[in-house]
C-alpha cells in the first residue's frame, strides 16, 4: 500500500520554487487532489474501523459513527493473536529484504560487472520468476517444500521471497552496474584491489542508495504478499498479518468494521516502517551526492 | 520453529476401518472457520470443553482457520502431516466430493451406523454427507458430518408490512398481490442482489415452486437430462422477469452485491430479501425494526442444504478421537446450543429453544427437511456455474435479455459440465 504513496514523494519536490507563477499553483493545485484522493479510502476505512457492525449496516459506510467503538480493534487483535502475526510479518519481511538485497547485489555485481558470457539470459531467466503469476508456482512450491520438511514452516517462505524479489532486484542493480564508470574499477585494480575489495569497497558505497530503496520495495512487496504465505503457512503461529485478515472474511458474510479494524492495525507496521527507512533513504542519497 | 519438529513424523492414513484407530492418541488437532460469536463457534466451543472433560489426558489444539485457507487449500494442507485430525469442510461436489474421491477423507460409513448420525440426519442432509466414487453427491459411502443445516426462506420486515397493510402471505398469488400493494405505494417490495447468488436463489425458488424431487434427482446429481426450455426452470425464468417487469424488484440491482441486500434491509429500506438462514444471526443483532421470517409461500421445496461438514482427514493421528468429537456435537446439549445462538440445528428438539424467533427458525427447516423439501442450490451441479448463473440473472434484471435467451445462455455450461462429470 505504500508504494502507492512514494510517487506523492518525488512529486512534492517537483514544483520548481525559482519559477513563480500560475503554473507552480495549478501543479500545487492537482498534486494536493491527487493526494487527497488516493487518502479518500484510507480515510473511509479509518471512519469503519470505529464503527459498530449495527452502525454500518443501518447507515453505510459513509456515515459519521455514532459512537466510538474500539471492539473491532479489540476483536481483532485478541481473535488473531495479532503480536504473533506481527513478529511473523515482521520476521518474514526483514529477513527477505536483507537476504534479497544481498543475493540482488552479488549476482549483479557477477552479471553487470563480470560480464558473464550470456548475461542477457541469465537476466531474462531472472524475470521470468518475476513474471510468472504466483498460481502457477503455487503447487510445485507446496511439492518441494513437503518434500524438504519445509511445509508450514516461515524458512520455507523467506527463501521463496528472497528468490524472487531478488530476481527483479538482480535485473535492476545489473543494469545499474553496467554503466559502473570503468575508471574507478579500473584505479581499484591499479591499487592491487581484489574482486570482494572491489565489491565492499568500491561498488558497494556507490550503489548504496539504490540498495536501500530495494530494501524498503522488498520489505514492503513482502509484507503484503497473500497467496504464497496462504498456502505455505498453515498454523495460526506461523502466519502472518495478511492472511490473519483474510480470516475475517467467511464464506458468506463480512464484518465490515471488523474487518476495517484490522486493516488499519495491519497497516500501520508497513506505515511506519516506510517512514523510519524514508529518513535513511535521503540520507543515503546526499552521501552519494557528495562523492 | 515447532512446526519443524513435526514434520518428520510422517503420516500413516491406514484405513483398516473399525473404531480403535488412533484411540491411545494423546492429542487432537481441531479446526474450523466459523466465528467465535457465531452459533456454530458458541456451540463448538462448549464441544470441545465436554470433549476436554470426557478425554482428560488429551491435548486439543483448536485453531480457527480463514475460510479462504481451507477453500483454497485444503487438499495440500490434508495431504501433509501438518493437517488436523478433524475439521469443518464445505459440502459439495467440487470440496468435499472432490476430497473424498482423492482418497484424503476417511470413511465415516460404520461410525454413522454404530452412532446413530444415520438415524439422526434426514435424507436430504444425508444427501450432501454421501459421495460416491467419483466425488458425487446423494449416495455412496459417508465421508462428513453436518452438525448445523441451512435454507432459503423470506425475511420480511414487520413494521412496513404494517405500514401499507400487508399481511403475510401463505401462497405465491398472495405474494404476488402483496408486492403490488407495495408496488402501488411507490416502493420496491424484494431486494436481491444480481452481482451474487440471491438473484440465482430467487430463480432457483421460483422455479421449486412448480418442481418435485424428481426434478431436483434430475438437476442436481444428474439421473436425467433436464430441459431448461420446459418447466419449471422455464417457470422460474419467466416469471423472474415479469417480477422485474412489473417492478417487485429493482433494476438497479442488478450490480447489487449479497452485503448491498443485507444492509438495505437491515437500513429498513426493504420490505423483504428472498434468502438463506446464514443472515439469521446478524440480522438478530443488528436491526433494530421488528421483523420476522416466513417459508417462500407455497413452494414445498426450497434452496437449502447441510451445513459444513466435519471431516476426518484420512492423514488424521488420531481417527478414534475424532469420532468422539463428532458424537458430541451431535447431542441434544451442542444442538440446543446451536439453536438458541441463531443456527439452524439439525437434530435438535424445538422445545429446547427459548428464543421464539429461533424456534420458529428450526420448526420451518424441520418441516422442509422432513418433508424431504431441501433442494440444494442452483449453481451447485457444475463447476463455475456460479459465474454463469449470475451472468445469466444480470440480464434478466437489466431487461437486455429475454427469459429464452437467459435460459440457452444457462442451458449450454450445465450440459458441458454434466458431460464432463459423467466422463470423470
Amino acid at each position: 500500500m505504500a508504494v502507492t504513496l512514494t510517487p506523492a514523494g518525488p512529486a512534492r519536490r517537483a514544483p520548481d520554487r525559482h519559477h513563480r507563477g500560475v503554473t507552480r499553483w495549478l501543479v500545487l493545485a492537482a498534486v494536493t487532489l491527487a493526494a487527497l484522493a488516493m487518502l479518500v479510502p484510507f480515510a473511509v476505512m479509518l471512519l469503519n474501523a470505529f464503527k459498530s457492525p449495527g452502525d454500518y449496516s443501518t447507515n453505510g459506510p459513509l456515515s459519521w459513527p455514532s459512537e466510538f467503538y474500539t471492539k473491532g480493534l479489540v476483536t481483532y487483535w485478541r481473535e488473531a493473536d495479532f503480536p504473533v502475526k506481527l513478529w511473523n510479518s515482521t520476521l518474514i519481511a526483514g529477513s527477505v529484504a536483507v537476504l534479497a538485497v544481498v543475493v540482488s547485489l552479488l549476482n549483479a555485481y557477477a552479471l553487470g560487472i563480470g560480464r558473464v558470457r550470456g548475461r542477457l539470459w541469465i537476466v531474462g531467466a531472472f524475470l521470468l520468476a518475476n513474471m510468472l503469476p504466483q498460481e502457477s508456482l503455487v503447487y510445485p512450491l507446496y511439492y518441494f517444500a513437503k518434500e524438504a520438511g519445509l511445509y508450514n514452516t516461515r524458512l520455507a517462505v523467506i527463501i521463496i521471497f528472497t528468490v524472487i524479489q531478488s530476481a527483479f532486484g538482480t535485473y535492476l542493480l545489473a543494469s545499474v552496474l553496467g554503466t559502473f564508470p570503468k575508471g574507478l574499477l579500473e584505479a581499484a585494480a591499479l591499487d592491487g584491489s581484489g574482486k570482494w575489495t572491489t565489491l565492499w569497497r568500491v561498488v558497494l558505497p556507490n550503489v548504496r542508495p539504490t540498495l536501500a530503496v530495494l530494501l524498503v520495495f522488498f520489505f514492503i512487496w513482502t509484507w503484503n504478499e497473500f497467496l504464497i504465505p496462504l498456502v505455505m503457512l498453515i498454523d495460526n503461529e506461523t502466519q502472518t498479518v495478511p492472511v490473519a485478515l483474510a480470516s475475517l472474511q467467511g464464506d458468506r458474510l463480512m464484518d465490515a468494521p471488523t474487518t476495517n479494524a484490522g486493516a488499519l492495525l495491519s497497516l500501520v507496521p508497513a506505515i511506519v516502517f516506510f517512514l523510519i527507512f524514508q529518513r535513511t533513504l535521503s540520507r543515503g542519497i546526499t552521501v552519494g551526492a557528495e562523492k | 520453529m515447532a512446526a519443524l519438529a513435526t514434520t518428520g513424523l510422517t503420516a500413516c492414513g491406514d484405513d483398516d476401518g473399525g473404531g480403535g484407530e488412533g484411540a491411545d492418541a494423546t492429542s487432537l488437532k481441531l479446526w474450523h472457520y466459523e466465528g467465535a460469536n457465531s452459533a456454530m463457534g458458541v456451540a463448538w466451543d462448549r464441544a470441545i470443553e465436554i470433549f476436554k472433560q470426557e478425554h482428560p489426558n488429551v491435548t486439543v489444539t483448536f485453531e480457527r482457520k480463514a475460510f479462504e485457507q481451507i477453500q483454497q487449500n485444503a487438499g495440500m494442507i490434508i495431504n501433509s502431516a501438518e493437517g488436523p485430525d478433524v475439521m469443518e469442510y464445505n459440502k459439495g461436489n467440487a470440496t468435499a466430493g472432490l476430497l473424498s474421491a482423492q482418497g484424503l477423507l476417511t470413511d465415516l460409513t460404520d461410525e454413522a451406523t454404530r452412532r446413530g448420525w444415520d438415524k439422526a440426519l434426514s435424507p436430504s442432509l444425508q444427501t450432501t454427507a454421501r459421495y460416491d466414487d467419483k466425488g458425487v453427491m446423494g449416495s455412496g459411502k459417508w465421508f462428513g458430518v453436518p452438525n448445523y443445516g441451512e435454507y432459503v426462506m423470506v425475511y420480511y420486515n414487520k413494521d412496513l408490512f404494517a405500514k401499507h397493510g400487508v399481511t403475510v402471505p401463505t401462497t405465491l398469488d398472495q405474494l404476488t398481490a402483496a408486492m403490488d400493494t407495495f408496488v402501488a405505494k411507490g416502493v420496491t417490495p424484494l431486494g436481491t442482489a444480481g452481482a451474487e447468488y440471491p438473484a440465482g436463489q430467487l430463480f432457483y425458488q421460483l422455479a421449486l415452486a412448480k418442481a418435485d424431487r424428481s426434478f431436483v434427482d434430475n438437476y442436481q446429481l444428474y439421473k436425467n437430462p433436464v430441459d431448461f426450455k420446459a418447466d419449471p426452470l422455464k417457470y422460474g425464468a419467466e416469471t423472474f422477469a415479469e417480477w422485474v417487469r412489473k417492478g417487485y424488484v429493482s433494476k438497479d440491482s442488478a450490480s447489487a452485491k449479497a452485503e448491498d441486500m443485507g444492509t438495505a434491509f437491515i437500513a429498513g429500506k426493504t420490505p423483504m430479501i428472498v434468502s438463506g438462514s446464514w443472515w439469521f444471526g446478524r440480522f438478530k443483532s443488528e436491526i433494530k425494526f421488528d421483523w420476522d421470517t416466513f417459508l417462500f409461500p407455497g413452494n414445498t421445496l426450497n434452496a437449502g442444504s447441510s451445513g459444513n461438514l466435519w471431516v476426518v482427514p484420512a492423514n488424521s493421528k488420531a481417527k478414534s478421537l475424532a469420532y468422539d468429537f463428532i458424537d458430541i456435537t451431535m447431542r441434544p446439549e451442542i444442538q440446543a446450543l446451536i439453536g438458541n445462538n441463531g443456527g439452524v440445528p439439525v437434530a435438535a428438539d424445538p422445545t429446547k429453544i427459548s428464543d421464539p424467533k429461533d424456534r420458529k427458525l428450526i420448526e420451518d427447516f424441520n418441516r422442509v427437511s422432513s418433508a424431504d423439501g431441501l433442494a440444494f442450490y442452483p449453481d451447485w451441479p457444475v463447476p463455475g456455474y456460479y459465474d454463469v448463473l449470475v451472468a445469466g440473472f444480470q440480464g434478466l434484471i437489466n431487461q437486455s435479455k429475454t427469459p429464452d435467451q437467459v435460459l440457452d445462455a444457462i442451458a449450454k455450461p450445465y450440459a458441458d459440465g454434466v458431460a464432463e462429470i459423467k466422463r470423470g
